[in-house]
Formats: structure tokens, sequence, C-alpha cells
């Protein structure tokens, strides 16, 4: 069976003052219907632009220059604008990372459900209420006929973050990307609407795209990751096989540096260094100025690798276990 | 509620306080009136008795004093110029005046503002460059050089639309109004024009800024995602998320220019409140000044309440402040 989303070669870059900058360079997965795929990667890594480039809501200076997403076999890119409009939010959606700036304040939560689905056909009142009331209680929103008529500065960010979630969901799209939803909210909220997403997600079979730079956030919800870095997927495969055998020294890297998994009392491991800058990449792996088990080989470009379902780029891959 | 509403009452009658002793002493300070009054060769007798009548005699606080207790009765005093009562003599030019300013004023915002959207939508579109190249335009551009300007080609020499004057009127409760028939709006048009250019060049600007900004915004890549229509966006989240600098200055346009249309009323003889205020400063007639600037300053106060009430309607997180 095809899978529900796949993207090969996928390549966006932005033209800044700097020069071109490529901020998701050659990244290729795919997600099944009902699956849900984390992508993680410290920030800049280009997840967000990754997850826009789905949607086709790259904004000059930036462009997909090369690649191909083909969702339930329609390729997206290129696609006519009309054409693409009528997929967001119905095939695919998506929520954003702060929820204080995704809604409206001048509307209503109520209009911009209407809105929502207006767009894709809507046109009786009642219908759209009842559809509205349903998403916002299956989001968990308490008493949602009574918050139709409410503004986004009513609700707390969490309570928020579910309306949003709520609008994406109108349609019943079969994707949802997700780009780091819980990030700007308090630790305990965080867990509560990681779990409830993902009993939602099973229940009404939707596939989703998890965001997040949180490696722990992700290995709960997600049944594979994807770990990104410096526009490229550098590891990929079951979410319980790489974190307990990462092949990927970067994934290691961000495994240290959870708490879970550090030795109690000893301080977390950061991986030294920062992400380089995306305009004088070079030709070699991105990694190398951070990596311990660099060499004279890893000034080329690693080739992929692949064993089953795993898939990673490095020239040094830690062994397997076996 | 009714504290916010005590509060900016208080507010208003402090500040038309202070402006009545401003305008009440600038206005003295421009020139005594009664060297334009009387003719230079009368007897010192009746210059004298004179002074007494208008109560010129009295010290300046005494004459503020009954100035206040007169206004308090509503009496603005007599115009010296046209020996009528101010306020008529007002409220007889007023309504000629008021149907410009409107009309400039709406025709300015009804098509700078779609304009100044689109410029920010589709920023380096040719159209857009050319609408930019208007608002420059009627920014750098005198007034009253366009004013000229549009005499002398659609009155001179296309002889499409008369050079002045307001035309036919229909009288609508006792108020004589251009605008209701064909003639009038033939000679509204080109002062409407004219004032309206400087207008619309600033309402195609803070449009245009605005939506600029906001395409760049989570909230527009949101509706986006959701499969919203480009009309969608613009008419229904970018028109509203812009609203309010345009109401704020439509509203500070519409009163500097009802209290200041000067130029445009004398280019073209439009028998308003701006040619009146000027005749009153050339002859010293201090009572429509006086009342004139007063006047003027409520006006101010009102549309900023106006103004103040508008953003509460457009914007939810103000009415729950004032609540
Ligand atoms: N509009 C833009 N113009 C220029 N560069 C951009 C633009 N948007 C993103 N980039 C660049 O693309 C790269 C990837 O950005 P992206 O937002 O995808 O990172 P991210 O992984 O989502 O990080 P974060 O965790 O901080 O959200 C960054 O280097 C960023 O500077
Ligand atoms: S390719 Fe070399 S530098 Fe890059 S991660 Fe592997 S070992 Fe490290
Ligand atoms: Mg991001």
């Amino acid at each position: 069976m095809s899978p529900l989303l796949e993207a090969r070669g996928l390549t966006t870059v932005f033209e800044t003052r700097a020069g071109l900058l490529p901020a998701v360079r050659d990244v290729s997965f795919t997600v099944a219907a009902g699956e849900i795929v984390g992508l993680v990667g410290e920030s800049g890594s280009g997840k967000s632009v990754t997850g826009f480039s789905l949607l086709g809501l790259i904004d000059p200076p930036g462009r997909i220059a090369a690649g191909s997403v083909r969702l339930d076999g329609e390729e997206l890119i290129g696609l006519e604008q009309g054409r693409l409009r009528a997929l967001r939010g119905r095939s695919i959606a998506m929520v954003f990372q702060d929820p204080s700036t995704t809604l409206n304040p001048l509307l209503t939560i109520g209009a911009q459900m209407r809105l929502a689905l207006e767009a894709h056909g809507g046109r009786d009142a009642s219908a759209m209420r009842a559809r509205a009331i349903e998403t916002l209680s299956q989001v968990g929103i308490a008493d949602p006929a009574a918050r139709l008529g409410a503004y986004p500065h009513q609700f707390s960010g969490g309570m928020r973050q579910r309306v949003a979630i709520a609008i994406a969901l109108l349609n019943r799209p079969k994707l949802i990307v997700c780009d780091e939803p819980t990030t700007a909210l308090d630790v305990s909220i965080q867990a509560q609407i990681l779990s409830e997403m993902r009993d939602l997600a099973r229940n009404i079979g939707t596939a989703m795209i998890w965001i997040s730079h949180d490696l722990a956030v992700v290995s709960s919800i997600a049944s594979r990751i994807l770990v990104m870095y410096a526009g490229r997927v550098l590891e990929t495969g079951p979410t319980r096989d790489v974190l307990s055998a990462p092949r990927h020294p970067y994934t290691q890297g961000l495994l240290d540096s959870l708490p879970a998994h550090a030795t109690p009392g000893t301080a977390l491991r950061q991986i030294p260094g920062s992400t380089p800058s995306l305009v004088d990449i070079g030709p070699g792996c991105a990694f190398a100025p951070r990596c311990a088990r660099a060499s004279e080989a890893c000034a080329s470009d690693p080739a992929e690798s692949v064993a089953g379902n795993r898939r990673w780029r490095c020239h040094h891959p830690i062994a397997a276990v076996a | 509620m009714p504290g916010y509403a005590l509060q900016r009452l208080a507010q208003a009658i402090i500040v038309m306080m202070v402006i009545s002793v401003m305008v009440f002493a600038g206005v003295h300070a421009v020139g005594n009136p009664i060297d334009v009054l009387i003719s230079p060769d009368a007897t010192q007798a009746i210059r004298e008795q004179a002074i007494r009548a208008y109560g010129l005699d009295q010290p300046l606080w005494r004459q503020y004093l009954d100035f206040l207790g007169r206004l308090a009765r509503g009496d603005f005093g007599r115009s010296f110029l046209y020996n009528m009562p101010v306020l008529d003599l007002i409220a007889s030019r007023l309504p000629a005046t008021l149907e410009l300013t409107l009309a400039a004023v709406i025709g300015a915002t009804a098509l700078g503002v779609p304009l100044g959207i689109y410029a920010g939508y589709r920023p380096s579109s040719i159209l857009s460059r050319a609408i930019m190249a208007a608002s420059i335009l009627g920014f750098s551009v005198p007034t009253f050089w366009i004013g000229l300007v549009l005499i002398f080609v659609f009155a001179v020499n296309l002889g499409w639309l008369p050079a002045g004057g307001r035309g036919a009127t229909v009288s609508v409760l006792g108020v004589e109004w251009s605008f209701l028939t064909l003639d009038g709006l033939r000679h509204l048009l080109l002062p409407a024009l004219n004032l309206s250019l400087f207008k619309f060049a600033m309402m195609v600007r803070l449009a245009r800024a605005g939506t600029r900004e906001l395409m760049l915004t989570d909230t527009i890549k949101f509706a986006r995602a959701a499969g919203e229509s480009e009309w969608t966006i613009l008419s229904r989240h970018v028109l509203r998320l812009i609203a309010i600098p345009i109401v704020t200055v439509f509203g500070l346009e519409f009163g500097s220019t009802l209290a200041f249309a000067v130029v445009t009323e004398t280019i073209f003889s439009w028998p308003g409140v701006g040619k009146l205020i000027i005749d009153s400063i050339s002859s010293l007639d201090r009572p429509v000044m006086v009342a004139y600037l007063m006047l003027v300053a409520l006006l101010f106060i009102v549309i900023n309440l106006l103004v103040d009430l508008a953003y509460a309607a457009l914007d939810p997180r103000l009415r729950a402040q004032h609540a």
C-alpha cells in the first residue's frame, strides 16, 4: 500500500542578503495513514520550513527548489494555487508553535471556525455550528457552545492551542502537521495535550507529523522519528529502535542531553558547539565540527545508509546492537 | 462603564476651559477690533462709546468672565462684521464644509484603503508601483497648486466642470445641500478631489504598511493553512486587522478638514466655514474667531470620543478593558 504522504528529495531555499540559504536539503520520508511521525532537531534545523513546504506555505524570499511531495498519490509541488488551497485544511492541515499569534484576535472563535468551514464548502450555518461544537469538545474545551462567542484573549494559552487544533481538525484532514504546538505552554499542560492528541489521532484516524526540538516529547507520541540537523534528516526509524540504539552520533548527542538518560547526580551532557550557519555550509557532514567521531572522510557528504526500516547519514555510524 | 463616561466628561470640560482661556487670550493678542470697526476719522467720543458698547473698556479677566457667562447661556455673541448671532452665522456655512469634507474623506478612504491593501499584498506588481507613485504625488504636491491645475484642466480647458461655487442646492430640514442635485454634485467634484488627494495618499500608505506587515504573520499563515481563499484572507482578516489606525486617521482628517479646509474653499470659492474664519481673522471679528475655535476644540473632543468608541467596537480586547 502506498503511504499517505511521501516526500522525496524536498529542498527549500531562502534567498537572503547573505546568500542562498538551504533551510531544507534533500529531505525524504513517508507518513502512513493514521501514523504519528516525530520530527526532532535543534532550533534552526529546518523543522518548521519542512512543515510549511508540505503545505506549500513558503513565502518569498523562500521557494521549494527541488523535490516531490505526494499526498494520496497527488503531487503537491508546483500544484496550481486553487487546487492547493482546496487541499489545505481538508487533506493536510497545520497547527503552529505559538497559540497567541495564530488566532485572529478580533474575531470570535465561532467566526474563525466558520471561515475555515466555509473555505471547504460549508454553507449551512447550523451544520457548521454543530461541527464546530463537536470539534471543540473533541479537543477538550468545556461548554463549547458557549465558547463559540468568545474571543481568543478570553482563553488561556493551553485552551487557545486547543482551539487552534480544533480549527485544524474541522474539515477532517488526513494529515495534521503539528509544529511544536505545546512548546509555548506549561509543562503540565504540555503533557496533558500530548496524551490527548495521541488518543485523538488514534480515535479519528488522522495521521500526524509532530514537530519538536524535544526528543522526550517526540518519543512519547510518535511511532517513528526523523532526526533533523542543518536542513537534513540525519537518522530515521521506529522511535523505540532509534532511541534504544541510535546509529547517528547526533542522535546519541540528543539522547545524552535528556535528563532521563543521564546518570543521576551528574550534569547533563550537552552537545558541544552550536548549529552551523546554513549560508556557508560546506560539502561535508554538517555535524563534523561538533562530532567526536569525525575523521577526514567526513569532509565529504555521507551517503544514506539503509538497514531494514532504519536509515542514517554518517561515515562512522555507531555500531548496531546485536 | 458609567465611571469611564464620567471620567471622559470631566476631561472634556477641563480641556474646554483651558482652550477657552487660550483662545480668548490669543484672539486679544491678534489685534484690537476697534481699529477695524470704526472709521479712523471718527470723533473721540464716538470711539469711546463704541468701546463701551462692545465691552472693550473692561479689564481682560472681566471680559473673559462675561464671555464665560454668556457662553453658559449658549450665547456666543454677535459677529461685528455681519451683525448677526455667531452661531447662526457658523450654522449657515457649516453644511457646505461638512459635505465637502465628508465627500473628500470618505472618497479617499473608500478608494485608498482597497488600493493600499492591494499594494501591500502584491508589493512588486506594476499596479502597486503605480498606486505608490500616485500616493507620493498626493503627499508632495501642495494643495493649492493641485487645485489650480484642476480648475485649469477641467474647468477652463475642457469645460467639463464648474470652477467654483456650490451650484444648485436642495433644502432638507432647513439646511441647504449641494450633493442632492446633479448640478451641486458637479460643483462638489473638483474641490472634493482637491481635498482628498492628500488623504488618499495617507490611506494608501497606512493600508499598505499594515497589510505588508500582516501578510508575514502567523495569523494569516494559519488562515491559509486552513484553506481560506486569498479573498477571504484580505476581506475578513486583513481589513479588520488594519482598521484601527485607519479609523484614527479618518477621524483626525475629518476633524482637521472640517475645521481648516481654507485653501480649497478659497480656490473654489466654496462658501464654507474655512472662508468665514479667514475673513473673520482679517477683519478681527472676535466673536466669530472665538466661537469658531471653541467649536473646533469641541469637535475634536467629540471625534476623539467617537474614535475611542470605534476602537472598542473593533477590538474586543479594548472592550474588556473599559468594561
Ligand atoms: N523567511 C525566512 N527567511 C530567511 N530564512 C529563513 C526564513 N524562515 C526560516 N529561515 C531559515 O531557515 C532555517 C530553518 O528554520 P526553521 O524555522 O525551519 O527552524 P526550526 O527547526 O523550526 O527551528 P525552531 O525550533 O527554532 O522553530 C533557519 O536557519 C532560518 O533562519
Ligand atoms: S559523518 Fe562524520 S562528522 Fe558526520 S556525524 Fe558521522 S562521524 Fe560525525
Ligand atoms: Mg520552528
